[in-house]
């Protein structure tokens, strides 16, 4: 491999996800044999059902939240232990095999050559082969045009959970991280703290197991919560 | 017995109740002030006629008691809001417990572990 690739850690936040689980992580163990500077940690976030046992399986690092505190929470549990153990880049990856390991590198390699703060997988910087729902596309060019209104940049898929961080980061999130549906949040917060973001192309699939958990109070829900909390993003005081 | 005095009574004995709570320890002294304090605020009201019929002058309302139901709802509203503030700080608290529960937890077993392996 052309580039050295620092300590870096993979954090997958999963809940109840004993379906699809075993193969995320048989691919991104693949990607470990390649790389051998990468972790793996997963973060069960309170799963009643096998989750905890079948990762336990797994040669990877298993963080068990003793109850269940929602992505956000989740996922800053895997930023703490990054910033606790020294990890210079850490990637959040989805447990229920949206997201392709293909794509790792393209994300990191920004970070690596210092190039930018976070980069982030987009699905429709290009056209892939992802096809969502049309109010899930609607939804997302949503929070598109709220973000460009309000930063002035293009954010093509502010909701995609495929991310990656370098160490300044990872500090700042160990510290401060929303607590739900924090993805398009966390774009309006770094951007009012001048850091550099970039989008990559990434392949998506639709989800492999299961069925999605966004009802549509729920989604009414989010929309809300979500416009408020970018809202309050701009006016928070620090 | 009018409203006057029958408020009086209710915010006495929810004032016995306060003092109470405190005394055996189940309600916080801390958190007993703004109760104290809206009963001492309410029990002066309801007795002073004079006073609660001068108040209800100045903002135009026609019937005096209705100013005692409308300090009751506003201290209503600050305790409640002071709750909801209560209990974000307490959910942000267990949320760092939480996971610095998970973040110990795996160290600790990654340690005993470590010691196993030293030992076979």
């Amino acid at each position: 491999m052309a580039i050295k690739v620092p300590k870096t850690l993979i954090i997958v936040p999963a809940y109840n996800e004993e379906v699809s689980i075993a193969s995320t992580l048989n691919s991104l163990i693949k990607l470990k044999r390649n790389i051998k500077s990468l972790e793996i940690c997963v973060v069960n976030d309170g799963s009643i059902d096998k989750t905890a046992d079948i990762v336990a399986s797994f040669d990877v690092v298993l963080l068990n939240l003793p109850m269940n505190l929602g992505i956000g929470g989740a996922v800053q549990t895997g930023y703490k232990y990054a910033y606790n153990h020294g990890y210079e880049i850490a990637v959040q990856f989805d447990a229920d095999g949206q997201h392709n390991p293909n794509d790792f590198l393209e994300l990191i390699k920004p970070i690596i050559k210092n190039e930018e703060d976070m980069v982030v997988g987009s699905r429709f910087l290009q056209k892939t082969s992802y096809r969502g729902s049309k109010t899930r596309r609607i939804g997302i060019y949503y929070f598109y045009l709220i973000l460009k209104l309000l930063t002035n940049k293009s954010f093509t898929d502010p909701t995609s959970g495929y991310r990656a961080i370098n160490r300044r980061v990872i500090r700042l999130f160990a510290h401060n991280y929303p607590k739900d549906y924090p993805e398009p949040e966390v774009l309006m917060h770094l951007n009012r703290k001048n850091m550099r973001i970039r989008e990559v192309t990434a392949n998506m699939a639709a989800r492999q197991g299961g069925e999605s958990s966004i009802t549509f109070w729920k989604s009414v829900y989010y929309m809300g919560k979500v416009t408020l909390s970018i809202l309050m993003q701009s006016i928070v005081k620090e | 017995m009018d409203i006057t005095f029958f408020s009086f009574i209710i915010v006495c004995a929810l004032f016995i109740l306060v003092i109470e709570s405190v005394r055996r320890g189940i309600l916080e002294t801390r958190d007993s002030i703004i109760w104290i304090f809206t009963c001492v605020l309410l029990g002066i009201l309801s007795l002073s006629r004079g006073l609660l019929e001068f108040l209800a002058d100045l903002l135009n309302i026609v019937y005096a008691p209705s100013l005692l139901f409308l300090f009751g709802l506003l201290s209503i509203i600050v305790m409640i809001f002071d709750l909801t503030k209560r209990i974000s700080k307490l959910n942000n608290k267990v949320f760092v417990l939480t996971q610095e529960f998970a973040l110990l937890k795996e160290e600790y077993q990654k340690q005993a572990s470590n010691q196993r392996n030293k030992q076979t």
